[in-house]
């Protein structure tokens, strides 16, 4: 009884989770007479690839993804290094302004980015850093670093100091004891942030919007996949066709390094 | 071991160096822009003048900022509790689960994680249509016949409502998918010799699984609490605030003042003060930082 | 692996460096590009093309670069535009949204060039806002009014011969079309240029201006008349209260074939026929009919100006390429293919002839534009009047609520900017 009652949770849980994502792809394939159907369809009775094909054949989509990718994975990869080395610093020496930098990090986690943008634009304009790729990935790059750094400093908090002087008194440099024995334990949390700033990164609008001006070719995803409204409303089917194709990225990542995240991110905040 | 060495300095450098440019300059910046008249104009030809307090004064003597302070407390309180609870009840849930079932639940969490906010809100807002959505269509069936037509968000506090399901679908996934990670590293002999003592279930949650939690937890929870206080687009495409004010948080009243009315310089002094507030919130949080 | 994860980082990172390598066309002795920002939806692709093969035939050393922009967000991205240092040449501004650029003091001032342009007849629509303190900052583009767009068919078996003339008119037939699993119209809940026009008709406004101060007006008793008045069309209908036309858009719902009318502009049609080419041929058009039936109803002039902004380092070339945009060859064009009118009311004269442009040109006399303030484009981006209307509709008193709306209207429009 108690199995069932249980499973019966888990099944309710489910659905709730899957349906809006279900309704998402579903209304995808949907033809656009059927998606304002006063009696809606839970199936699609007729599934077409319309909505995709304008979905991909709308402007823009061929060079926003590259730069999406390369915008995105750069400012993740050098998240990890840039927070790697702090959190080492952190979690495994002592030193003066230490407490400070670590309420900084925590702070720089409430940041209001949504009022950072006008400043970050006069800066980006003063600095002749308007159409450039590399702002954006500076952004990118500071909006996913505390949460980086946070985390992995937890991670290597919980890695035993034996393991590193064992493998030093074995003739080790400390260096070579850190990449050897350090670094392999620490994958799950690398793995678990990087996942973080891949979706953080991967969605922003506000800061490519602004910043990103006169030069189309320099502009990302998001701003593709809020294309496909005009003056006479949004076009449902393409935006959810986009949205679909959109969240692919992040969807197979997660599934990819689904087991490897959940024990990272414990083992790294458990020692919070 | 304190040293005395250069390292620990040259290690951090570059996310100093990086907070100083990307994160520290455009505070100030927006600090110095909130004791100026700083509007549209300015923004284009610049020459922008200081006005001392004059915009947190406005500010904090209106009625209005201060009901949006409340209401932004309420939303991340209800919010909070909610995702904690659920995903804490989902994380006990997904470690009692059999194999497929749980890899089932896991799978569908990932979904709800990685669909972009624009389109969930999308989705959701389509959902909760009056006429043609399927909130309403399936609550008729149901035999709730006073859901026909039912117009979600003419109200405030559906809207509110509505909107609270939304972020909580959202933000569930992270949480109860940590909460359950953090509950699986607690060793299976704990469990085994509580109950060999004799412990009840009961018992044995109070006495192992809340303090092995607790670190993981407030973790959470303050994540939860920042990005929940912060929470803006899904507001902004579902109710733009309304009706009638009653979803208008700081993120939100904060956007209409500096980026609907271009008043930059009166939304910086939100910003400032939502930095403050949060930091006020947070201060157990940070104090435990320091002491460390 | 972790080798290559290095290389891979190291890779992406030199093309990023690379990609931000701007390459010099000026340089290079080829033309260089003249930036032309175009909303989307405002004209089709082939009518872009055409006009920018012939623009850089006759404009020798032009090499012009039309970007269409996505609705989204446009707001801020023409702001930071405006703010930039090397802005676009020329920027699609709608009519409702030109007046707090002008304001921004970041627009050319074109007062000079009204009348090369024969700005003359200019619609007052358009001209107007793009006018402040005297001077002329944006170009009248395009305009479009909105008409009543019916289902023959519907019409037809319900046995309406004639379109009607009168509002009273107008509810009876449409009382009588929303019968049988129909709708006699489809009017959502915050279709606010429509109420607009109601109001207009009845003698109300939105807002007015007293002694330098704006106020919000819809708590007068016409304004509240012509609230009255949507709210007896919208029952006769399933449009949803809490929503507007553009979402769910309403000519996917047309498309179904099961709504007798929808309020919108002529254009609408091409989008009607994309869900359901079987309409073809079944798609009527007439003015929103008045309180009598010597006139149309009043109705609210969309549209779009042209503006040059004062960061465009090519002031002269941006200023021949709105002449060309505004000028009569292209105008007529760009009416005849979008179905607008066009920006001189001596060139309504192509509208003749086809009969979704000939409605709108018969109520096109008749139209107004919103409260011409910089703070306007605030108070519709907040919805606050689609909100009121929302909160009448679904049993709100309609006096307290209008006064609510007011106020916080007069607030907005008397925020300074």
């Amino acid at each position: 009884m108690r199995r069932f009652a249980l499973n019966a949770a888990a099944v309710a849980v489910f659905v709730m989770m899957i349906f809006p994502v279900y309704w998402m792809f579903l209304t995808a394939f949907k033809p656009t007479a059927d998606i304002q159907a006063e009696t809606p369809t839970f199936w699609p009775a007729h599934p077409t690839f319309d909505h995709f094909v304008t979905a991909i054949n709308a402007p823009g989509f061929g060079t926003y993804w590259r730069n999406s990718l390369v915008v995105t994975l750069v400012a993740v990869l050098l998240a990890l290094v840039v927070s790697l080395l702090a959190a080492f610093a952190v979690a495994r020496m002592r030193w003066r302004g230490r407490g400070a930098f670590l309420v900084g990090v925590f702070a720089a986690q409430m940041a209001p980015w949504e009022a950072l943008l006008v400043p970050v634009f006069i800066i980006a304009r003063d600095t002749g850093l308007l159409d450039s790729l590399a702002m954006l990935t500076g952004v990118y790059f500071m909006i996913t670093l505390p949460f980086t750094i946070v985390t992995l400093r937890g991670f290597l908090a919980a890695i035993p100091l034996e393991l590193e002087e064992a493998a030093q008194v074995d003739g080790c440099s400390r260096t070579t004891a850190f990449r050897r024995v350090v670094f392999p334990l620490l994958a799950p949390g690398l793995m678990a942030t990087s996942l973080f700033g891949f979706i953080t990164a991967w969605n922003e609008f506000a800061f490519v919007n602004v910043l990103i001006i006169k030069d189309q070719s320099r502009r990302t995803l998001p701003v593709w996949l809020s294309s496909f409204r005009d003056v006479f409303g949004t076009d449902w089917g393409a935006t959810m066709a986009a949205a679909s194709l959109f969240a692919l990225p992040a969807l197979l990542l997660f599934l990819f390094l689904q087991r490897r995240v959940g024990t990272g991110m414990t083992a790294g905040a458990v020692k919070g | 071991m304190r040293e005395r060495s250069p390292w620990p300095y040259l290690l951090v450098a570059p996310a100093v160096a990086g907070g100083a440019f990307l994160l520290l300059y455009p505070l100030l910046k927006a600090a110095v822009i909130s004791f100026q008249h700083f509007r549209m104009g300015e923004l284009i030809r610049g020459a922008a003048v200081f006005v001392g307090l004059e915009n947190y004064a406005e500010l904090l003597s209106g009625a209005e900022f201060r009901q949006v302070v409340l209401r932004t407390l309420v939303w991340t309180a209800i919010n909070v509790v909610l995702i904690m609870v659920l995903s804490t009840a989902l994380a006990l849930m997904l470690v009692r689960l059999r194999r497929a079932l749980r890899l089932a639940v896991m799978s569908a969490l990932a979904l709800a994680w990685a669909t972009p906010i624009i389109a969930a809100t999308t989705v959701f807002q389509w959902l909760f249509q009056s006429e043609l959505g399927v909130v309403n269509w399936l609550l008729v069936a149901l035999g709730l016949d006073s859901f026909r037509g039912y117009t979600w968000f003419a109200d405030g506090t559906a809207t509110f409502a509505v909107l609270v399901l939304l972020v909580v679908w959202q933000s569930v996934p992270f949480a109860a998918l940590t909460l359950y990670a953090g509950l699986t590293t607690i060793p299976a002999e704990l469990y085994e010799s509580a109950r060999i003592d004799g412990g009840t279930g009961r018992q044995v949650f109070t006495r192992i699984t809340v303090p092995m939690l607790r670190q993981l937890f407030a973790l959470v929870a303050s994540l939860e609490v920042i990005w929940t206080a912060k929470c803006f687009p899904q507001i902004w495409v579902l109710s733009q605030g309304g009706p009638d004010g009653a979803t208008t948080t700081l993120p939100v009243y904060a956007f209409k003042i500096a980026r609907v009315l271009h008043r930059y310089d009166l939304g910086s002094a939100v910003a400032m003060l939502t930095v403050v507030i949060l930091a006020v919130a947070l201060v157990g949080n940070l104090r435990r930082m320091v002491r460390q | 692996m972790k080798y290559r994860i290095l290389a891979l980082a190291a890779m992406f990172a030199l093309g990023a460096c690379g990609t931000t390598e701007e390459p010099k066309a000026a340089a290079t002795g080829a033309p260089e590009k003249l930036t032309l920002w175009i909303m989307d939806g405002s004209v089709t692709q082939e009518l872009l093309k055409k006009f920018e093969t012939g623009y850089e035939a006759a404009h020798q050393g032009v090499d012009l670069d039309i970007q269409i922009q996505a609705w989204d967000g446009i707001g801020e991205r023409v702001t930071a535009a405006l703010a930039s240092t090397d802005a676009p040449d020329v920027i699609e501004v709608g009519n409702t949204q030109v007046a707090q650029y002008s304001a921004s003091g970041g627009l050319t001032d074109l007062s000079a060039k009204v009348a090369d342009l024969k700005g003359e007849d200019w619609l007052p629509g358009l001209a107007q806002p793009g006018n402040i303190g005297g001077r002329q900052y944006g170009i009248p583009w395009y305009a479009a009014n909105r008409v009543v767009v019916y289902n023959k068919d519907l019409f037809a078996r319900a046995g309406i011969k004639e379109p009607p003339k009168t509002r009273d008119e107008w509810l009876n037939i449409t009382a009588k079309l929303n019968k049988g699993g129909n709708q006699g119209i489809y009017l959502t809940g915050q279709t606010w240029y429509a109420l607009a026009g109601f109001v207009w008709d009845e003698g109300g406004d939105l807002a007015v201006q007293e002694g330098g101060r704006w106020k919000g007006a819809l708590d007068s008793p016409q304004a509240l008349a012509g609230m009255a008045f949507y709210r007896k069309l919208q029952a006769l209908g399933k449009g949803p209260k809490d929503a507007d036309e553009a979402n769910p858009p309403q000519h996917e719902v047309f498309a179904q074939g099961k709504t007798a009318q929808i309020i919108a502009v002529p254009g609408i049609a091409a989008r009607v026929l994309e869900v359901d080419a079987g309409l073809k041929g079944k798609i009527g058009f007439f003015p929103v009919p008045g309180k009598t039936a010597d006139k149309p109803g009043t109705v609210f002039t969309g549209g779009s100006d042209l503006v040059v902004p004062v960061a465009s380092r090519r002031q002269e070339e941006a200023y021949e390429l709105v002449k060309a945009l505004a000028g009569e060859q292209f105008q007529t064009e760009l009416a005849k293919a979008m179905s607008f009118v066009p920006n001189r009311a001596s060139l309504a004269g192509v509208l003749s002839g086809e009969e979704g442009t000939a409605a709108m040109a018969a109520a096109a006399a008749n139209g107004r534009a919103t409260p011409n303030t910089p703070n306007w484009a605030a108070v519709e981006a907040t919805s606050m009047i689609k909100q009121y209307m929302t909160a009448v509709l679904t049993g709100g008193d309609p006096a307290t609520e209008a006064r609510k709306v007011s106020e916080s209207i007069t607030t907005t429009l008397n925020s300074g900017s």
